[in-house]
């Protein structure tokens, strides 16, 4: 039964699925592993699987992952809504390393974090358990118009009005 | 002369105004120390203090246990902390006067 | 000052809906009280001992007397009646009710307002020199750059969920750093280099609290332009490598003392260096623009505007000094200070007298401070790093008037910078973490120094008493600095002497063991009388004898069983 998360704004089926490190990888489909696991097994996974993302902790950088260009996903760990290294994490990759795949926000993910988070360079959100997906989805239009740079439009306020 | 007992009672903030709450015996919540539930010893205390923090969150927040003196005439708070809880500031509120200008007020 | 255009007024709008409904969703239990916590914080909700505090954002601490008359009605019509500054150029509401949040920040954000990150673990409200705009030792006003800082730091998506709260400050006076930056997360300098550019010398790593440390320069000289970009650098290095393991181990001078300044400084270079963009570089339209809020108000030209009229005017404000009406002698030669245009002081307005808490206002007092800043400061006024206001723009001429106005408003004490300008934080009375009161102190020394010979005589002397290790009273950088504790749940005060908050920024060192309530006001009294008799001439200020002395003498008086003269 594949879990719902919120994909571009919309509620979808998410079509990636999530191995412990010992599971051994389906021949095809998109699948999420472990950091560690990635590092010791990144380049046989890539053969198999037809998509590969990882979990990353939040006490890692972009710099520590390998293959990170052939990664189609980066799954952001925050152990508690208050651990804001994803935030900057996600900011290096997209902007920094010129990752293109799905920037997915995992863990304690709380609807009031999504419009945050979009900002910098997630698209792909699993909230805490518990929380309904339908009031996240109206957390992105909260605030109308950003001061700083974000994702969408690199160009910081002070340029737009210009 | 009598020397006071200790009682453990479990305490609140009321979510909507921040005010002091006193958990009643009946697991409602009150805004006087006096109607606080008293409890022989924090072991008793401690888990309800926990149960309140998972199932009264509308109503309460940051619930713990806390000892009190008993004495003669009921429950009184045994730090400062307490006190000025149970009873509120120490120290003037607003002013008396308002900060109402006056005429007659003379320099300093 | 600075006007809000369509972009800052839609999101600070959307900012106040967007809080209603958190707060509905509190109530309806969709989030919990710890998920609702950093929430009601950046929207500068506290929970304290028996009510909720509200802060609201004076950003560098400059108001309209529109603003102050909507905080006088939010005070009078969601709180009970009066209003409290603070010592980061805040005002705060001690007994908001949760459900009339959303309202307070809808009557806030019709006149500009905000309670925008002055609470949680983001970046907070960036503060000034409080003379900044008007100071003859100033370089160039500060408040242009406060508010571009202010603008990249709301609602900033990358760094609201620090390791710990984040505090910027900035100066605009090379000699006079009237805005404690060194004191600071990040502090801000306004310099000149070899060549005559104006740019920043950036520190980072300052702080009070349980490890008062002082900040170090991370870059002399930066260009004006490079501003956010860097700043950005800092914040990201902290965001990613402060401390998350312990609370009190969590800002960034934790981070700077571990690593080095050294190390620091490499890691925020390179950070810059690789993650500056020219969309980052501030344009000089954007500077411009922001500028031309805080051009110089219309003044009116005394004389022929040259140097003999400057003179003529300084002379004019020392005769008043000198008048024999002794109470507004004293007012005008302690609280009102040299303008950069002549004919014009600062009037601080003493918030600081008997038997009220230091820093209160009550809403009609607010109403009326308005209706002089009108008639008097081109509408405007600035609350001060030391819980006082200031009229920034009087004329000299009008300040027989202005006196007799705050004498009818009881906020005419000629106190500022003595000794009965007392800073004390909301202590145990009103605050969750202190551990001790700190009004009461207050309250009892401004009542029992009263005597206006006497503070003209001891000078300029801080106080500064904080509750507890926090220090939101500043006490680390008092020349006075009274600490409560907490011993079995009696209180008790530590004293220390000699802190500076300012260019030759210094932490006050302990003198001795903690007092109890009743013996530490009495304490101030014998380490002041000890100043009196030691001091090298009446010139002498009190910091400059403590540190001339050492604390030994002060010990001997407090401890050595000297008895306090009449």
């Amino acid at each position: 039964m594949a879990k719902e998360i919120i994909l571009n704004r919309a509620i979808v089926s998410d079509d990636y699925q999530e191995l412990t490190d010992d599971e051994s990888a389906p021949s095809s489909g998109k699948v999420i592993v472990s950091f560690a696991r990635f590092v010791k097994e990144g380049a046989e996974l890539l053969a198999t699987a037809s998509a590969v993302g990882i979990r990353l902790p939040s006490d890692k950088l972009p710099s520590d992952v390998p293959l990170l260009e052939r990664l189609s996903l980066i799954a952001i760990e925050f152990p508690r809504f208050s651990d804001g290294r994803g935030y900057s994490i996600a900011k290096l990759l997209r902007e920094r390393f010129k990752f293109k795949g799905q920037l997915r926000a995992v863990g304690w993910v709380l609807r009031d974090n999504l419009l945050y988070m979009e900002r910098v360079g997630f698209d792909a959100f699993e909230l805490a358990a518990g929380k309904p997906l339908e009031s996240g989805l109206q957390a992105f239009a909260e605030l109308p118009i950003a001061y700083q740079a974000t994702a969408v439009d690199r160009r910081p306020l002070y340029r737009r009005r210009l | 002369m009598a020397k006071s007992e200790v009682r453990w009672i479990v305490t609140a903030n009321f979510t909507a105004d921040g005010a002091v709450a006193y958990r009643r015996p009946d697991g409602s919540w009150s805004r006087a120390l006096g109607d606080a539930e008293m409890l022989a010893a924090e072991a008793e205390a401690a888990p309800l203090a926990s149960q309140a923090a998972k199932l009264e969150q509308r109503e309460v927040s940051d619930p713990y246990a806390i000892d009190m003196a008993l004495g003669p005439d009921g429950l009184s708070p045994l730090t400062a902390r307490e006190r000025i809880r149970a009873f509120g500031p120490t120290v003037p509120i607003r002013r008396a006067d308002g900060g109402r200008p006056s005429p007659d007020k003379l320099a300093r | 000052m600075y006007q809000y255009d369509e972009y800052d007024t839609r999101i600070i709008t959307a900012r106040a809906q967007q809080f209603r409904g958190q707060v509905e969703r509190r109530l309806s239990g969709e989030i919990t009280e710890d998920e609702f916590k950093p929430l009601r914080l950046q929207n500068g909700l506290y929970m304290q001992l028996h009510a909720y505090i509200l802060r609201i954002a004076v950003p560098y601490g400059l108001l309209s007397s529109k603003q102050i008359r909507m905080v006088a009605h939010i005070a009078r019509t969601y709180d009970r009646g009066y209003a409290h500054l603070t010592t980061r150029q805040n005002f705060q509401y001690n007994w908001p009710k949760l459900e009339d949040v959303p309202k307070i920040l809808d009557c806030l954000a019709s006149v500009e307002m905000h309670a925008v990150q002055t609470s949680g673990n983001c970046v907070r409200n960036v503060t000034a020199d409080h003379f900044a705009g008007i100071a003859r030792d100033e370089l160039e006003d500060p408040r242009p750059w406060a508010e571009i800082i202010r603008q990249w730091s709301t609602f900033h998506p990358e760094f609201a969920a620090l390791p710990r709260k984040f505090k910027i400050a900035i100066t605009g006076s090379v000699q006079n750093d009237r805005a404690a930056v060194r004191f600071h997360d990040i502090g801000v300098r306004l310099v000149q280099n070899e060549e005559g550019e104006v740019g920043f010398e950036v520190l980072a790593g300052g702080g009070l609290g349980r490890t008062p440390l002082i900040a170090e320069v991370v870059r002399s000289f930066l260009p004006k332009a490079e501003l956010l970009g860097y700043l950005e650098a800092i914040m990201r290095v902290y965001n990613l490598f402060g401390r998350r393991d312990n609370k009190y181990k969590a800002r960034i001078k934790i981070l700077v003392s571990a690593v080095g300044i050294e190390e620091f400084r490499r890691l925020v270079e390179e950070e810059y260096k690789a993650s500056m963009t020219p969309e980052l570089l501030l344009p000089e339209e954007e500077i411009e623009r922001v500028r031309r809020y805080f051009a110089p108000k219309s003044y009116r030209t005394f004389g022929d505007g040259g140097e003999a009229a400057h003179k003529q005017a300084d002379e004019k404000w020392l005769s008043f000094q000198l008048s024999t009406e002794r109470g507004f002698g004293n007012w005008v030669k302690n609280n009102t200070v040299q303008h950069r245009v002549p004919g014009y002081v600062a009037a601080v307005i003493s918030v600081k007298v008997p038997h009220v808490p230091p820093g209160d206002l009550t809403d009609v007092q607010l109403d009326s401070v308005a209706e002089l800043a009108d008639r008097f400061s081109f509408g405007e006024a600035v609350v001060t790093h030391t819980q006082n206001l200031i009229l920034p723009d009087v004329e000299v001429a009008a300040l027989p008037e202005l006196y007799q106005e705050l004498v009818r408003l009881d906020l005419a004490p000629a106190n500022y910078g003595k000794l009965t300008d007392v800073i004390a934080c909301p202590g145990l009375d009103y605050c969750a973490l202190a551990n001790a009161r700190s009004i009461p102190i207050a309250l009892e020394i401004v009542e029992r120094f009263e005597q206006v010979d006497y503070l003209n005589d001891l000078g300029d002397v801080s106080i500064k008493i904080s509750g507890c290790i926090n220090a939101c009273g500043h006490h680390h950088v008092g020349n006075i600095g009274i600490l409560g504790i907490d011993k079995k749940g009696v209180e008790f005060y530590q004293l220390q002497l000699g802190g500076s908050p300012g260019n030759d920024a210094s932490v006050g060192k302990i003198l001795g063991p903690a007092l109890p309530q009743d013996e530490i006001v009495s304490a101030v009294a014998k380490v002041l009388d000890k100043y009196l008799g030691l001091r090298e001439s009446a010139e002498e200020t009190f910091l400059e004898a403590v540190r001339r002395v050492g604390l030994d003498p002060f010990k001997e008086a407090v401890y050595g069983g000297e008895k306090a003269a009449e």
